[in-house]
């Protein structure tokens, strides 16, 4: 047992920092919000229980079904277009194309920019007297509200969030394509297979993993939208772009810090069970 | 000790191993403790100390703030004991902001606190008692002679001082005289009259019949516009007793079918958040009237200085009776501040009659106390307006203003009433059907 603890002493010492720093500032966080969803809280004073309150309080909670609708449009459209954006970009660029390195560079640029940054352009752009309304107005279409119109609102902040992340899954996906391994392609094209056929029985499949990588990621990352609807829409109008974790924010402004930890546990369990839907539907195939 | 004697040919190994394990074991404590206790700050401005108390005062003010370095460097003259640590925000995140400090026990001792957040933070307990605290007065005197009735209300949540207001707002009309003139307008008195000078003032560039140039402001998203339309016609947000909503009424309709008026004949401009800030509009022209505060003689002064003598302010038409809600800034101390009896030294010091003229003279906003509403420096001629005097017009507003009600569910409301005005506007609902939606919408919060 001491031979034990002595091999392993110097690793241990090596994750503590990282571990304390996890414990601290994660998991006892996470423990106590946990702890303030069943309970009645603004943050000063004393936690009053109130068992399953707040989350019977949710399912009834008008303001918060409509974010969770919204949360689940918003990741459709950005996990229907983004990855899809981002697969084919990088088959593009995984052929000898020219100035191959600028356009990788140029598609990722966004995703180092700050979403703040990001969000503020698209909203300068997508105002009423903006770059975009100008454009189609310069070719005699009417313009729009972009942004203080609910039925466009969202999308127009789902595009800008595809636009800036779909660079992401560009550089992924071109990774992935330069690994799989020449000969397949070879062997495809003595069968005969064009290229589409190609990409469909060779490509596809090899790229299942990496796939599977982009959408847990993506749909992570979709579902805990903020910085785009805080900057671009502050959830308006009408409700129309606000999402879980702006409600999350906006419960815990109210010092309603109880049901904005529900909401929290809410995501957490969502974004658990599609992760295990995920991976196990990956699993399953595979074998 | 038993280390350095071991005569175990590996014992250099073990004394070494020993000493990594000491020094793992202390550094881990220490990390620990560090990242448990998260710093103490007492120090110097610990209570128990000799040296000067440190408090620190949070501030929304933005540049032009009336906190001004000079401000505080006189302060600490006058109160040696005390060093004021100022920290700078912006309206837009100060909530958040402040929310965050006071729930993880890092309060600042004061902050400057919109008015409107006042019922949802007064209801948690977050405020300290300041009727407590101030003794009843302000610099010697009763607080209650040093505030319109209509402040005292607002600063008072269940029978004690929660707030000391710093700067008030109740609304005026701002509009552009030189159009007006050009165009021989009237400055309007009544709604109707309000109507026709906004139609008159409106410019349509490209025979669309929406208005391009100088327009009406329908601001969407709030209830500050559309609850003032409702006082003026003679309603209420709430019953008395704040149990129900008492907005669907006959003056609710009035308000919101004169405020989507403006849309429809073509003569406003729907301003709703995706806009941005309204000195843009102002600034190219496509506002050419709007109703807000005095604290924007401020912001135009700052952001539009090119529209110097342009525009004027009036008193703001009305349907029944006058009226506006009151709103502003106040200076709170949390529940939780580190150090109340000097924070409200220093709230009663900012107070002061040359503080709260600063308040107009830096900040271009309009002070609260009533010696310095009484200041000869409040009616200076204004050469952004005109020559004009403007600030008496905001006063005259203050005296029929109305504050929001004092319940803990004000904000989920405010945010209801707003969505309600900007479904209207937007026309995704008739003015009774929203009003009916969010009537019930309103009810349901108010059961709790």
């Amino acid at each position: 047992m001491r031979g034990r603890l002595r091999k392993w002493l110097p690793a241990y010492l090596l994750i503590a920092p990282a571990l304390i720093a996890a414990l601290v500032f994660l998991y006892i966080p996470i423990a106590y919000s946990g702890y303030w969803s069943f309970t009645e809280y603004s943050g000063l004073g004393e936690a009053k229980w109130v068992g399953l309150e707040n989350y019977r309080e949710l399912l009834t909670d008008e303001d918060f079904l409509k974010s969770l609708w919204n949360t689940v449009l918003f990741v459709v459209m950005g996990m229907g277009i983004g990855p899809v954006l981002g697969f084919l970009s990088a088959l593009l660029l995984n052929q000898r194309v020219r100035f191959r390195a600028f356009f990788r560079a140029a598609y990722f640029l966004p995703v180092m920019t700050s979403l703040v940054v990001v969000a503020s352009i698209w909203k300068i752009l997508l105002n009423d007297d903006g770059l975009i309304n100008q454009l189609i107005a310069f070719f005699g279409v009417p313009t729009h509200h972009w942004l203080d119109d609910p039925t466009t609102a969202l999308p127009a902040v789902a595009v800008t969030s595809i636009w800036q992340g779909f660079g992401f899954e560009t550089v992924v996906f071109l990774a992935a394509l330069q690994s799989i391994p020449r000969e397949y392609y070879d062997a495809a094209r003595v069968d005969g297979a064009t290229y589409w056929q190609q990409v469909r029985h060779v490509t596809l499949p090899s790229l299942r993993p990496t796939i599977m990588f982009v959408y847990i990621i993506g749909i992570i990352g979709s579902f805990q939208v903020f910085d785009q609807i805080y900057v671009m829409t502050a959830g308006s109008p009408i409700n129309s772009t606000r999402t879980l974790v702006f409600d999350l924010v906006d419960r815990f402004n109210d010092l309603n810090l109880g049901e904005a930890s529900a909401v929290a546990y809410v995501l957490l369990a969502i974004l658990a069970t599609l992760s295990y839907v995920q991976i196990f539907l990956f699993e399953r195939r595979r074998a | 000790m038993s280390g350095r004697t071991t005569t175990d040919p590996r014992g250099g190994t073990r004394m070494r191993l020993r000493g990594l394990r000491a020094t793992a074991a202390i550094a881990v404590l220490a990390l620990l403790a560090a990242a448990c206790t998260g710093g103490g700050d007492e120090g110097d401005d610990g209570d128990g100390g000799n040296g000067p108390v440190t408090i620190t005062v949070l501030d929304y003010y933005g540049e032009a703030t009336p906190f001004s370095e000079d401000v505080i460097a006189r302060f600490e003259d006058e109160n040696p004991g005390i060093k004021v640590t100022y920290e700078a925000g912006d309206w837009d995140s100060m909530h958040e902001k402040f929310t965050v400090q006071v729930s993880s026990g890092d309060s600042p001792d004061v902050a400057t606190m919109d008015m409107t957040w006042v019922p949802t933070f007064a209801s948690k307990q977050i405020f300290a008692d300041l009727t407590e605290l101030s003794g009843g007065e302000l610099g010697g005197e009763p607080i209650e002679d040093q505030y319109e009735q209509g402040a005292l209300e607002a600063m008072t949540f269940d029978d004690h001082y929660v707030t000391m207001m710093f700067d008030f707002d109740a609304y005026g009309l701002y509009y552009r005289a030189d159009r007006f003139k050009a165009k021989g307008i009237d400055v309007p008195t009544t709604w109707e009259e309000l109507q026709a000078a906004a139609k008159q003032l409106a410019e349509d560039n490209d025979g669309d019949g929406q208005c391009d140039q100088y327009c009406f402001v329908v601001e969407g998203n709030d209830c500050f516009h559309w609850c003032e339309l409702l006082f003026q016609a003679g309603g209420e947000i709430l019953n008395d007793d704040h149990t129900a909503a008492a907005f669907n009424s006959s003056a609710g309709l009035s308000a919101l079918e004169f405020y989507k008026s403006f849309l429809d004949d073509g003569s406003g401009i729907y301003w709703g958040e995706a806009q941005g800030e309204k000195i843009r509009g102002i600034k190219d022209g496509r506002i050419g009237m709007f109703v807000d505060g005095p604290y924007y003689m401020g912001v135009m002064k700052d952001g539009d200085p090119e529209g110097k003598g342009d525009w004027g302010v009036a008193a703001v038409p009305y349907a029944q009776e006058p009226g506006s809600y009151l709103g502003g800034t106040g200076l709170s101390i949390p529940v939780n501040a580190p150090h109340p009896e000097e924070a409200w030294t220093f709230v009663e010091y900012m107070l002061q009659p040359e503080q709260q003229i600063g308040v107009f003279t830096l900040a271009g906003a309009a002070p609260a106390t009533t010696a310095a509403l009484q200041s000869s420096e409040l009616t200076k001629p204004d050469p952004y307006f005109g020559d004009e005097a403007p600030f008496s017009i905001f006063l005259d507003s203050m005296a029929t203003a109305t504050h929001f009600p004092y319940v803990e569910q004000w904000d989920p409301i405010d945010t209801d009433i707003g969505n309600m005005v900007q479904s209207v506007m937007l026309g995704k609902a008739t003015p009774q059907e929203a009003l009916d939606t969010y009537e019930a919408k309103v009810n349901e919060k108010l059961a709790g």
